[in-house]
Protein backbone atom coordinates (compact mmCIF):
# COMPACT_ATOMS: atom_id res chain seq x y z
CA UNK A 1 0.00 0.00 0.00
CA UNK A 2 2.59 2.06 0.96
CA UNK A 3 5.21 1.60 -1.91
CA UNK A 4 3.09 2.97 -4.51
CA UNK A 5 3.19 6.17 -2.60
CA UNK A 6 6.90 6.16 -2.33
CA UNK A 7 7.56 5.34 -5.44
CA UNK A 8 5.76 8.69 -5.93
CA UNK A 9 7.31 10.88 -3.41
CA UNK A 10 10.51 9.89 -4.39
CA UNK A 11 10.14 11.25 -8.02
CA UNK A 12 8.50 14.38 -6.93
CA UNK A 13 10.68 17.34 -7.27
CA UNK A 14 11.08 18.23 -3.67
CA UNK A 15 12.59 14.38 -3.06
CA UNK A 16 14.92 15.04 -6.34
CA UNK A 17 16.31 17.80 -4.87
CA UNK A 18 17.05 16.52 -1.43
CA UNK A 19 18.43 13.29 -3.52
CA UNK A 20 20.78 15.81 -5.08
CA UNK A 21 22.08 17.31 -2.18
CA UNK A 22 24.42 14.51 -0.89
CA UNK A 23 25.31 16.72 2.50
CA UNK A 24 21.61 16.76 3.72
CA UNK A 25 21.00 13.57 4.95
CA UNK A 26 24.55 13.19 6.60
CA UNK A 27 23.51 16.59 8.53
CA UNK A 28 20.24 16.03 8.94
CA UNK A 29 21.01 12.62 10.97
CA UNK A 30 23.62 14.68 12.43
CA UNK A 31 20.54 16.94 13.72
CA UNK A 32 18.73 14.43 14.66
CA UNK A 33 21.20 12.65 16.76
CA UNK A 34 21.64 15.83 18.56
CA UNK A 35 18.10 15.89 19.37
CA UNK A 36 17.24 12.81 20.17
CA UNK A 37 19.75 13.17 22.95
CA UNK A 38 18.07 16.07 24.25
CA UNK A 39 14.92 13.94 24.55
CA UNK A 40 16.15 10.59 25.54
CA UNK A 41 18.70 12.29 29.08
CA UNK A 42 16.09 14.52 29.76
CA UNK A 43 12.96 11.23 29.66
CA UNK A 44 16.21 9.09 31.45
CA UNK A 45 16.41 12.04 34.05
CA UNK A 46 12.85 12.23 34.82
CA UNK A 47 12.01 8.61 34.70
CA UNK A 48 15.02 7.89 37.31
CA UNK A 49 13.88 10.64 39.24
CA UNK A 50 10.31 8.96 39.43
CA UNK A 51 11.56 5.75 40.28
CA UNK A 52 13.90 6.99 43.66
CA UNK A 53 17.48 7.01 42.41
CA UNK A 54 19.84 8.98 41.36
CA UNK A 55 20.04 13.11 43.01
CA UNK A 56 17.23 13.95 44.29
CA UNK A 57 18.58 17.40 44.37
CA UNK A 58 14.93 18.96 43.10
CA UNK A 59 11.69 18.00 43.10
CA UNK A 60 9.77 15.69 40.68
CA UNK A 61 7.58 18.55 39.98
CA UNK A 62 10.71 21.07 39.61
CA UNK A 63 12.27 18.80 37.20
CA UNK A 64 9.43 17.91 35.09
CA UNK A 65 8.74 22.12 34.42
CA UNK A 66 12.35 22.25 32.93
CA UNK A 67 12.90 18.96 30.78
CA UNK A 68 9.52 18.48 29.54
CA UNK A 69 9.51 21.59 27.00
CA UNK A 70 13.12 20.23 25.96
CA UNK A 71 11.63 16.86 25.36
CA UNK A 72 8.58 19.02 23.05
CA UNK A 73 11.32 20.84 21.58
CA UNK A 74 13.51 17.56 21.24
CA UNK A 75 10.50 16.30 19.15
CA UNK A 76 9.83 19.09 17.01
CA UNK A 77 13.29 18.76 15.77
CA UNK A 78 12.97 15.03 15.51
CA UNK A 79 10.18 15.30 13.65
CA UNK A 80 11.82 17.91 10.94
CA UNK A 81 14.81 15.95 10.09
CA UNK A 82 12.99 12.62 9.97
CA UNK A 83 10.75 14.25 7.30
CA UNK A 84 13.40 15.17 5.65
CA UNK A 85 15.47 11.81 5.95
CA UNK A 86 11.80 9.96 4.63
CA UNK A 87 11.16 12.56 2.03
CA UNK A 88 14.54 12.12 0.50
CA UNK A 89 14.48 8.18 0.58
CA UNK A 90 10.82 7.10 0.99
CA UNK A 91 11.09 3.65 0.28
CA UNK A 92 14.12 2.62 2.83
CA UNK A 93 11.88 3.97 5.90
CA UNK A 94 7.93 2.59 4.81
CA UNK A 95 9.41 -0.62 3.47
CA UNK A 96 10.78 -1.43 7.04
CA UNK A 97 8.60 -3.42 9.44
CA UNK A 98 11.25 -1.41 12.49
CA UNK A 99 10.03 2.14 10.50
CA UNK A 100 6.50 1.57 11.94
CA UNK A 101 7.08 -0.13 15.05
CA UNK A 102 8.82 3.08 15.73
CA UNK A 103 6.32 5.55 14.85
CA UNK A 104 3.87 3.56 16.89
CA UNK A 105 5.77 3.51 20.39
CA UNK A 106 6.59 7.44 19.30
CA UNK A 107 2.52 8.32 19.81
CA UNK A 108 2.00 6.00 22.83
CA UNK A 109 5.64 7.50 24.44
CA UNK A 110 4.28 10.97 23.27
CA UNK A 111 0.80 10.58 24.60
CA UNK A 112 1.76 9.24 27.82
CA UNK A 113 4.80 12.48 28.19
CA UNK A 114 1.44 14.41 27.49
CA UNK A 115 -0.03 12.86 29.94
CA UNK A 116 2.45 13.08 32.74
CA UNK A 117 3.41 16.18 32.11
CA UNK A 118 -0.61 17.70 32.91
CA UNK A 119 -1.25 15.42 35.40
CA UNK A 120 2.29 16.59 37.36
CA UNK A 121 1.22 20.52 36.42
CA UNK A 122 -2.67 19.94 38.24
CA UNK A 123 -1.11 18.34 41.12
CA UNK A 124 2.38 18.96 41.90
CA UNK A 125 2.82 18.85 45.68
CA UNK A 126 0.96 15.02 45.09
CA UNK A 127 3.95 14.05 42.87
CA UNK A 128 6.42 16.03 44.40
CA UNK A 129 5.87 13.55 47.52
CA UNK A 130 6.74 9.72 47.32
CA UNK A 131 3.95 8.76 49.72
CA UNK A 132 1.21 10.76 47.97
CA UNK A 133 2.74 10.12 44.23
CA UNK A 134 -0.02 8.08 42.00
CA UNK A 135 1.15 4.20 41.81
CA UNK A 136 0.60 4.93 37.70
CA UNK A 137 4.11 7.43 37.90
CA UNK A 138 6.22 3.54 38.44
CA UNK A 139 4.63 1.72 35.26
CA UNK A 140 5.27 5.29 33.23
CA UNK A 141 8.68 5.63 34.42
CA UNK A 142 9.62 1.95 33.80
CA UNK A 143 7.32 1.70 30.02
CA UNK A 144 8.30 4.92 28.47
CA UNK A 145 12.43 4.23 29.66
CA UNK A 146 11.91 1.03 27.44
CA UNK A 147 9.76 2.30 24.76
CA UNK A 148 12.52 5.50 23.94
CA UNK A 149 15.39 2.93 24.08
CA UNK A 150 12.95 0.55 21.44
CA UNK A 151 12.14 3.64 19.62
CA UNK A 152 16.30 4.65 19.12
CA UNK A 153 16.91 0.67 18.29
CA UNK A 154 14.45 0.81 15.66
CA UNK A 155 15.39 3.87 14.52
CA UNK A 156 19.72 2.78 13.60
CA UNK A 157 17.76 -0.89 12.38
CA UNK A 158 15.93 0.76 9.72
CA UNK A 159 19.60 1.21 7.76
CA UNK A 160 20.40 -2.33 8.51
CA UNK A 161 17.26 -4.09 8.01
CA UNK A 162 15.34 -2.34 5.06
CA UNK A 163 17.74 -4.03 2.31
CA UNK A 164 15.76 -7.69 3.47
CA UNK A 165 11.97 -6.11 1.91
CA UNK A 166 13.28 -3.35 -1.15
CA UNK B 1 50.39 6.41 5.18
CA UNK B 2 51.65 3.62 7.59
CA UNK B 3 49.39 1.31 10.10
CA UNK B 4 51.41 2.07 13.08
CA UNK B 5 52.05 -1.41 14.36
CA UNK B 6 49.33 -1.29 17.47
CA UNK B 7 46.25 -0.04 15.27
CA UNK B 8 47.24 -2.93 13.01
CA UNK B 9 46.90 -5.39 16.00
CA UNK B 10 43.86 -4.12 17.01
CA UNK B 11 42.42 -4.48 14.07
CA UNK B 12 43.89 -8.33 13.84
CA UNK B 13 42.78 -9.22 16.86
CA UNK B 14 39.49 -11.63 17.73
CA UNK B 15 37.70 -8.51 18.34
CA UNK B 16 38.45 -6.33 15.64
CA UNK B 17 37.31 -9.44 13.02
CA UNK B 18 34.14 -9.65 14.99
CA UNK B 19 33.37 -6.37 14.58
CA UNK B 20 33.74 -6.89 10.63
CA UNK B 21 31.27 -9.58 10.49
CA UNK B 22 34.03 -12.16 10.06
CA UNK B 23 32.64 -15.12 11.73
CA UNK B 24 29.64 -16.85 12.06
CA UNK B 25 27.07 -15.39 14.55
CA UNK B 26 29.00 -11.80 14.19
CA UNK B 27 27.13 -10.25 11.57
CA UNK B 28 24.85 -8.23 13.91
CA UNK B 29 27.54 -7.10 16.26
CA UNK B 30 28.51 -3.94 14.73
CA UNK B 31 24.62 -2.34 14.98
CA UNK B 32 24.41 -3.70 18.42
CA UNK B 33 27.27 -2.47 19.57
CA UNK B 34 26.33 1.09 17.46
CA UNK B 35 23.22 0.98 19.57
CA UNK B 36 24.37 1.01 22.59
CA UNK B 37 26.95 3.46 21.25
CA UNK B 38 24.02 6.06 20.68
CA UNK B 39 22.40 5.23 23.88
CA UNK B 40 25.31 6.66 25.46
CA UNK B 41 25.90 9.34 23.42
CA UNK B 42 22.65 10.74 23.64
CA UNK B 43 22.90 9.88 27.59
CA UNK B 44 26.41 12.55 27.65
CA UNK B 45 25.12 15.07 25.30
CA UNK B 46 21.60 15.56 26.54
CA UNK B 47 22.81 15.60 30.17
CA UNK B 48 25.79 18.08 29.60
CA UNK B 49 23.34 20.00 27.40
CA UNK B 50 21.23 20.83 30.07
CA UNK B 51 24.44 22.00 32.53
CA UNK B 52 24.92 23.73 29.39
CA UNK B 53 21.98 25.84 28.97
CA UNK B 54 22.07 26.37 32.56
CA UNK B 55 24.99 28.23 32.37
CA UNK B 56 23.63 30.10 29.67
CA UNK B 57 20.79 31.20 31.77
CA UNK B 58 18.33 29.62 28.94
CA UNK B 59 16.80 26.64 31.31
CA UNK B 60 16.16 26.01 35.52
CA UNK B 61 17.07 29.53 36.14
CA UNK B 62 15.17 28.46 39.93
CA UNK B 63 17.94 26.12 40.63
CA UNK B 64 21.64 26.80 41.65
CA UNK B 65 24.36 25.81 39.54
CA UNK B 66 26.30 23.67 41.82
CA UNK B 67 22.89 22.26 42.76
CA UNK B 68 22.27 20.64 39.55
CA UNK B 69 25.55 20.16 37.83
CA UNK B 70 25.87 18.11 40.66
CA UNK B 71 22.36 16.12 40.31
CA UNK B 72 23.08 16.03 36.26
CA UNK B 73 26.71 15.30 35.96
CA UNK B 74 26.67 11.62 37.29
CA UNK B 75 25.06 11.02 34.42
CA UNK B 76 27.46 12.17 32.30
CA UNK B 77 30.25 10.59 33.54
CA UNK B 78 28.62 7.00 33.56
CA UNK B 79 27.02 7.39 30.40
CA UNK B 80 30.86 8.58 28.98
CA UNK B 81 32.76 5.48 30.36
CA UNK B 82 29.86 3.59 28.32
CA UNK B 83 30.43 5.73 25.45
CA UNK B 84 34.37 4.98 25.67
CA UNK B 85 34.05 1.20 25.93
CA UNK B 86 31.27 0.80 23.02
CA UNK B 87 33.23 3.83 21.03
CA UNK B 88 36.44 1.62 21.70
CA UNK B 89 35.07 -1.42 20.21
CA UNK B 90 33.05 -0.28 17.62
CA UNK B 91 36.12 1.44 15.69
CA UNK B 92 38.15 -1.86 16.20
CA UNK B 93 37.02 -3.58 13.39
CA UNK B 94 37.89 -0.60 10.63
CA UNK B 95 40.83 0.94 12.85
CA UNK B 96 43.52 0.88 10.28
CA UNK B 97 41.02 3.25 8.07
CA UNK B 98 39.69 5.12 10.79
CA UNK B 99 42.69 6.31 12.09
CA UNK B 100 44.05 8.13 9.41
CA UNK B 101 40.33 9.50 8.42
CA UNK B 102 39.98 13.07 8.72
CA UNK B 103 36.64 13.29 10.83
CA UNK B 104 37.36 10.27 13.28
CA UNK B 105 40.76 12.41 14.16
CA UNK B 106 38.29 16.12 13.68
CA UNK B 107 35.90 14.36 16.54
CA UNK B 108 38.43 13.58 18.84
CA UNK B 109 40.16 17.15 18.45
CA UNK B 110 36.79 18.53 19.41
CA UNK B 111 36.66 16.22 22.30
CA UNK B 112 40.11 16.91 23.72
CA UNK B 113 38.97 20.43 23.31
CA UNK B 114 35.81 19.89 25.08
CA UNK B 115 38.03 18.26 28.18
CA UNK B 116 40.26 21.34 27.76
CA UNK B 117 37.40 23.53 28.27
CA UNK B 118 35.69 21.58 31.13
CA UNK B 119 39.35 21.53 32.52
CA UNK B 120 39.46 25.81 32.65
CA UNK B 121 36.14 25.96 33.50
CA UNK B 122 36.38 23.63 36.72
CA UNK B 123 40.05 24.92 38.08
CA UNK B 124 38.32 28.64 37.15
CA UNK B 125 35.18 30.28 37.43
CA UNK B 126 33.36 26.96 39.07
CA UNK B 127 35.59 27.64 41.81
CA UNK B 128 34.27 30.28 42.75
CA UNK B 129 30.60 28.84 41.92
CA UNK B 130 29.39 29.68 45.80
CA UNK B 131 29.71 33.55 44.92
CA UNK B 132 27.06 33.03 41.74
CA UNK B 133 25.43 30.21 42.00
CA UNK B 134 22.21 31.81 41.85
CA UNK B 135 23.49 35.03 40.02
CA UNK B 136 21.53 35.35 36.54
CA UNK B 137 23.26 35.86 33.82
CA UNK B 138 26.20 33.89 35.12
CA UNK B 139 29.98 35.79 34.95
CA UNK B 140 30.61 35.76 31.34
CA UNK B 141 33.30 32.91 31.80
CA UNK B 142 30.68 30.57 32.76
CA UNK B 143 28.77 31.71 29.90
CA UNK B 144 31.42 31.39 27.49
CA UNK B 145 32.31 27.79 28.44
CA UNK B 146 28.85 26.63 28.72
CA UNK B 147 28.55 28.06 24.61
CA UNK B 148 31.93 26.39 24.03
CA UNK B 149 31.22 22.88 25.29
CA UNK B 150 27.97 22.66 23.20
CA UNK B 151 29.63 23.54 19.88
CA UNK B 152 32.43 21.02 21.09
CA UNK B 153 30.24 18.31 21.85
CA UNK B 154 27.94 19.43 18.60
CA UNK B 155 30.82 18.97 16.54
CA UNK B 156 32.01 15.29 18.37
CA UNK B 157 28.43 14.32 17.36
CA UNK B 158 28.63 15.45 13.87
CA UNK B 159 31.78 13.93 12.79
CA UNK B 160 31.33 11.13 14.44
CA UNK B 161 28.37 10.50 12.13
CA UNK B 162 30.43 11.21 9.16
CA UNK B 163 32.44 8.72 9.77
CA UNK B 164 30.34 5.86 8.80
CA UNK B 165 29.67 7.73 5.57
CA UNK B 166 33.34 7.82 4.48
CA UNK B 167 33.99 4.16 4.66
Amino acid sequence: MFRPFATWLAATPLSMAFQNALWLVPTSQSIHILALAVVFASALMINARLLGFGASGRSVSQLAATLVPWIWRGLAVLLVTGAIQTITEPMRQFVAPVFWAKMVMIVVALSWTMWFARAVRSNAAGWDSGATRPGSARTFAIVTTFLWLAIIVCGRFIGYTYAFYV
Amino acid sequence: MNTPAFIQYLHDTGLGAAMRGDGAGTEWLFPIVETLHVFSLATVFGSIFMVDLRLLGLTARDSAVSRLSNEVLPWTWVSFGCAVITGSVLSMGKIDTYWSNQHFRLKFLCMALAGVNMLIFHFGVYRRVAEWDRVLPAPLAARAAGLLSIGLWTGVIFFGRWIGWDT
